[in-house]
């Protein structure tokens, strides 16, 4: 296992060439038995989010039945421990010039054998407790499915840079040779030799976001209406306590809401300000969540390449190929558009991100909270010739039709509407029909403004999306990079020239509803004669 | 390298091929009565299930589910039957066309849909044969392509030969081979 510490180069400049590669099978640092275990706990449970209604059910037969329930807990993390020992004691890993091989698995056994020019992605993590001993996880990706990913679980993380370095440049190696791979194809060889070497150079920073930046994030992010849904089975008990509480502090309640001692203003102001505590106390939840996330966030570019760095606790590190990004969106709240903020995404492959959930640990590109001239300066590197910004000043975006109103109003509110009005009425009870009907109104209004925000825009290479409710999310993809195109219509929408068009990309679908007939065959028609003509890889 | 312009961009878009004006191939003969026949099988079978539950004496049941049995039982049938009636002629609807770089599959009476696949996109084939398929001589062309599972591209009701043809076809295209 002390292999590795032995391959530590002398010289940084060009480490690719100092990896030793010994055709022995090797075994993993001890440490790993630690990621084992966490891993295997996360795989139990999932999300941490869905073990708090279980708590909330069980944790009073817990504190009841403590002699049941304190070694029964032990014993399930004996277990853990034990099967993440045994996970350790069959890992084994062996790397050769070109390839890595790994054998895992106690009860289904696992060869993986995966050639480096097969690798798409490659990520290094490292959790908070390999901080300490400075290992890391190498994770490398195929543009196949989410099985034929391979994890490194525990390697030094001078290493784990050195093997990247040279998976990359054996990457890069591959395409020169086999022109017929990539786009590239039509350049000289030399100006590739050329790139190649440049790729290994240097790396620059091009966003970075501070505290700040990452506190407006925290407060805008709707981080803390998710929250807000994991707690609702304690809210009872919340309530109680704190109820408990200040009357300890001789605070009554019930009292200070009473309309016979207090006026009505009174008791608004205590409303208010009781409101805006726990609405404080949430938007400080979300701030930490951002900042545990996002902490020393930087993006940087190397050759085409784009490398987030970021993480309080657990530090990741994802890059992608330019040539890998599917889509740009770029996303504004209600919130955002007060603070003048924007979140942008560069969203690639989605077959890579299936099984992870956590913001941060994802394949997306995201920056968080950035002006608008940051998002447009970034958005023009990526695609140099989009015309995105100039659509949104000039409002160059197409809009739906008037019908999507109409149907949705017509079609989903209206009877809804009517039933229950019709049902409340019946029965008397005036009061919520009348606060029905105003609730319907603003639906009605949302719709509307759901109408305004919808708009498509296209132009030679780029198509570009606008939607939203009341804040607006812009998309833009390069039009090769459909992968499928649908043409959906009803009878009613045949009969006003109206159809509907999906957008099928790696990244996810995009829909536009009720636009004009002609303009979605012209969409489609156009995107096929693309992808087709262009035979440009997705990839 | 996005940014790479391609030679033919002026091309208007008058002259491009049109989805609106495809070579429909319709499915199999078959296809659309065997639907029927199964739907049907299956809406008699329930209402089978249904009346044997009724008329039984094995089992109590309470006594409101048995009163409201024979209605439960007519309405399933009714339903059964308008929808083996809609989705006949939904089945009848269904084509597909193959161009020279793409793929296509219209469905839907009411909801109309068109499907287009670029070749040059495809990951992978599946021929897709079930039991009643394999005595029917009909398969399933499945088309994956890296939009996900959710849309997954797939012509059902092709008889054996033809989508045999057509999985060789697809296979020996030049931009699966190139990109494949």
């Amino acid at each position: 296992m002390d292999r590795q510490s032995d391959t530590t180069p002398n010289n940084i400049q060009n480490p690719a060439d100092n990896l030793q590669i010994s055709n022995d099978w090797q075994v993993l640092s001890p440490v790993a038995i630690l990621y084992f275990t966490v891993s295997l706990f996360k795989h139990l449970f999932g999300n941490l989010i869905y073990l708090i209604p279980v708590l909330a059910v069980s944790y009073k037969s817990v504190f009841e039945h403590p002699l049941i329930w304190l070694p029964g807990i032990l014993v399930f993390f004996i277990l853990l421990t034990f099967f993440a020992f045994v996970s350790f004691k069959v890992y084994r890993y062996r790397l050769t010039v070109d390839s890595i091989e790994i054998r895992s698995g106690i009860f289904s056994k696992k060869h993986l054998n995966l050639p480096f020019i097969r690798v798409q992605n490659i990520k290094i993590e490292q959790p908070v407790y390999y901080r300490l001993t400075g290992h890391a996880c190498l994770q490398l990706d195929t543009a196949g499915s989410a099985k034929n990913e391979a994890i490194l679980v525990a390697i030094k993380l001078d290493f784990a840079q050195q093997l990247k370095t040279r998976i990359q440049s054996q990457i890069q190696h591959h395409a020169i040779m086999d022109p017929q791979q990539d786009n590239k194809s039509a350049a000289t060889p030399e100006f590739e030799v050329e790139s190649a070497s440049r790729q290994i150079e240097h790396e620059n920073i091009i966003n970075q976001r501070n505290l700040s930046d990452l506190i407006i994030h925290g407060i805008s992010s709707n981080r803390i209406w998710i929250f807000l849904g994991g707690l609702a089975p304690f809210y009872g008990k919340v309530f109680e306590s704190v109820s408990e509480w200040l009357t300890s502090l001789g605070i009554n309640i019930t009292e200070l809401f009473n309309l016979q001692t207090h006026s009505v203003l009174e008791i608004g102001l205590y409303v208010l300000s009781l409101t805006m505590l726990v609405v404080l106390v949430l938007v400080s939840f979300s701030v930490v969540g951002a900042i545990v996330s996002f902490y020393g966030y930087t993006l940087s570019k190397q050759g085409d390449k784009y490398i987030r760095r970021s993480g309080l606790f657990t530090k990741h590190e994802v890059s992608m190929r330019l040539s890998r990004l599917q889509m740009i969106v770029q996303k504004q709240d209600w919130l955002d558009m007060l603070l003048k903020r924007i979140d942008l995404k560069f969203e690639q492959t989605n077959s890579f991100s299936k099984n992870q959930d956590a913001s941060a640990s994802n394949n997306k590109i995201i920056v968080p909270s950035i002006k608008l001239e940051e998002s447009q300066a970034l958005i023009d590197d990526a695609y140099p010739n989009n015309s995105l910004n100039r659509l949104i000043c000039n409002n160059g975006f197409e809009s739906i039709s008037k019908r999507f109103i109409l149907r949705n109003i017509m079609l989903l509110l209206m009877p809804t509407w009517l039933l229950i009005t019709f049902a409340t009425l019946v029965n008397n009870k005036l009061m919520i029909a009348v606060l029905f009907s105003l609730f319907f109104i603003g639906l009605c209004a949302l719709v509307v403004l759901r109408w305004k925000r919808w708009g498509i825009a296209r132009d030679e290479n780029f198509v570009y999306l606008r939607k939203g409710l009341i804040g607006i999310d812009y998309y833009c993809f390069p039009i090769y990079k459909l992968q499928q195109t649908q043409f959906k219509q009803t009878l009613l929408m045949k009969k006003r020239q109206l159809a509907t068009v999906k957008f099928v990309l790696a990244s996810g679908t995009l829909k536009v509803p009720m636009i004009n007939q002609k303009l979605a065959y012209k969409l489609i028609d156009e995107g096929l004669y693309q992808v087709e003509s262009s035979q440009k890889s997705w990839m | 390298m996005l940014e790479n312009h391609f030679s033919n961009a002026n091309v208007s878009t008058e002259q491009l091929p049109a989805i609106l004006t495809l070579d429909k191939q319709s499915l199999s003969e078959q296809y659309a009565p065997l639907n029927r026949v199964l739907n049907l099988s299956f809406t008699l079978l329930i209402c089978l299930i249904g009346m044997a539950l009724y008329f039984q004496s094995l089992i109590d049941l309470p006594k409101e589910l048995l009163n409201s049995m024979p209605f439960v039982i007519f309405g399933i049938a009714i339903l059964g039957f308008i929808n083996t009636w809609y989705s006949h002629q939904c089945d009848k609807a269904k084509f597909y066309a193959i161009r020279e770089s793409d793929l296509h599959y219209a469905s839907g009476l009411f909801f109309r849909n068109v499907v287009s696949q670029p070749i040059t996109r495809i990951q992978h084939i599946e021929l897709k044969r079930g039991p009643i398929e394999r005595k029917a001589g009909l398969a399933t062309l499945q088309v994956f392509s890296a939009g996900g599972d959710m849309h997954t591209f797939q012509i059902p009701g092709l008889p054996v030969e033809t989508a045999q043809q057509l999985r060789q076809f697809i296979l020996q295209h030049k931009d699966v081979v190139k990109h494949g």
